[in-house]
């Protein structure tokens, strides 16, 4: 039984790593297709990634040994928070009491390692979009803990995967809170991957970019290194979107499964759509919407509390 | 439910903080319109009798019909500017109503402990009131004082049925006449102060002499 839990955890990790791109080609085909185009095929990331692993790595002269160990920790670092998540009914295979800490941190850990490097290269662009990122992760941070920690909280729990199996339908506030917490999880996500609202992962033009500047002068295997980690995290915001759904199904591992590709694909969905009808914000806006995503956090928090 | 209810107004307050148009105040307030219709309407599914449907056919009529219509066209004729000009920022602003909603939550705890009230609804329609009370402070235009001024009247109706659990109908009924005629005299207002003065904004009536 042990073992069994063991590979389905391994077999978590390695569909995470492997659909990771598909994600990510996936939401741009849709995306694509609702402005009327034709569309980069859905394994399209996958051509990238083999692309650039073909390609020589050149860094700037000013660099340090930081820019040539931050693609690989953040890469490492990435694949250490997607496996706590959980697919379905699966355990994962870190699940231990309080890694909902450790997840936040670990992907704050690949941040902090991302922001160092962008400024070690030493380009005034790359220091301006390194604090971007660093100004609006100030505010994407408490989105996590007040969204997590309520349920966190209300569950008494602190492991992601009992956290998620504690939420049980059999009350209609929960179906409204899971519901509300998706909002602020998508928020979240749409903020940390840096899509459409906050930031326009297409546009190649300095001075509007805030995660794409940061990679501007890496190239070959670090290149690689960082678009597989941001496809990765991606997929991981979106698994943690879609473990919100868990508790629809009856518990049980095919369900569980089922339920897994329905909400990723309907996920791929809406963020295409909010990519196709939103234009991106102007920089002075994204902390209020960022607050947004906050205060409703709070707000489940509140009312969770004073409940009776 | 009526937490649900609750929470989901809560939500729409949350978005009036952040939102910059005129017109998704009006949307907002036909939304809370039709939640505080649902939630009157919720009790009287298990006993139902026609008189009772007076009171939620009058607050749908009147809050997600008439008003929002009226203020929308008050928008057309006078031709209001889609932005609402704030006085202080946004996130300033929504900063604010958490840290009010957080101050009014906790305390309606306390008070639910020796008084025997619903928590939740009271704590969001003392929200609302808060929430209107700042709308009207921190905003320049006329037309988004009159949609605080309803979001505050909102407030005290779902204020009312968190304490009482059946409300006298006539004086609600009487109420939302009150508010309705209020609504209309402000844009008979707004409209005679757009033949004498160009803007539409309280910074302008500084210029008002008899």
């Amino acid at each position: 039984m042990e073992l069994i839990t063991t590979i389905k955890g391994i077999i978590s990790l390695l569909v995470i790593l492997g659909l990771a791109p598909v994600f990510s080609g996936l939401v741009n085909k849709l995306k694509a297709i609702f402005t009327g185009k034709i569309g980069a095929p859905i394994l399209q990331p996958y051509y990238d990634l083999k692309r650039l692993l073909k390609k020589e790595t050149i860094n700037s002269g000013s660099s340090s040994f930081i820019s040539n160990i931050s693609p690989a920790i953040n890469l490492v670092v990435v694949i250490i928070a997607a496996a706590i998540l959980p697919i379905g009914f699966a355990r994962p295979m870190i699940s231990f009491d309080g890694d909902i800490i450790l997840f936040a941190y670990l992907l704050g850990l690949a941040r902090f390692f991302q922001i160092l490097a962008a400024m070690d290269i030493g380009s005034s662009f790359e220091g301006m979009g390194a604090a971007r990122e660093a100004a609006f992760s100030v505010f994407a941070e408490p989105i996590f803990f007040f969204t997590l920690g309520s349920i966190a909280f209300i569950s008494g729990l602190t492991s992601i995967y009992d956290i998620y199996h504690s939420i049980s339908l059999d009350n209609v506030s929960y179906i409204v809170f899971i519901i509300v917490c998706s909002i602020s999880v998508f928020i979240l996500a749409v903020s940390e991957c840096s899509r459409m609202p906050v930031d326009d992962p297409n546009t190649h033009l300095e001075l509007t970019m805030i995660h794409e500047v940061m990679i501007l002068d890496n190239s070959g295997i670090d290149l690689f290194l960082y678009q597989y980690s941001s496809y990765i995290k991606l997929f991981i915001y979106a698994m943690l979107e879609t473990s919100f759904f868990y508790p629809f199904g009856v518990k049980s591992y095919t369900v569980g499964i089922i339920i897994f590709i329905v909400v990723i694909t309907a996920l791929s969905m809406a963020l295409a759509i909010v990519e196709t009808i939103t234009s991106r914000f102007k920089m002075k806006n994204i902390p209020q919407y960022l607050l947004f995503a906050t205060a409703i956090g709070v707000l489940n928090l509140l009312i969770y509390t004073f409940t009776k | 439910m009526q937490n649900v209810l609750s929470i989901l107004f809560c939500l729409s307050l949350f978005y009036l903080a952040v939102t910059s148009r005129v017109k998704a105040y009006v949307s907002v307030l036909q939304f809370q319109g039709i939640l505080l219709t649902v939630l009157i309407v919720f009790p009287f599914i298990k006993h139902f009798s026609v008189f009772a449907l007076i009171l939620p056919a009058t607050l749908f009529i009147i809050k997600v019909i008439l008003i929002p219509r009226y203020i929308n066209r008050i928008i057309i004729n006078l031709d209001i500017k889609r932005t609402i000009d704030p006085t202080i920022q946004q996130f300033t602003f929504l900063l604010l109503i958490i840290f009010s909603m957080t101050l009014i939550f906790t305390t309606s705890n306390i008070l639910s402990n020796s008084t025997d009230i619903e928590t939740i609804p009271f704590a969001s329609g003392f929200s609302a009131i808060v929430v209107g009370i700042f709308v009207i402070i921190f905003r320049k235009k006329l037309i988004i004082h009159v949609a605080g001024f309803l979001v505050l009247e909102n407030g005290i109706f779902l204020f009312g049925t968190a304490v009482v659990s059946e409300l006298p109908m006539m004086i609600e009924i009487g109420v939302l006449l009150d508010v309705f005629v209020v609504v209309f005299l402000m844009g008979i207002a707004l409209n005679r102060i757009s033949s004498t003065l160009s803007g539409f904004e309280v910074t302008s009536l500084d210029r008002l002499k008899d």
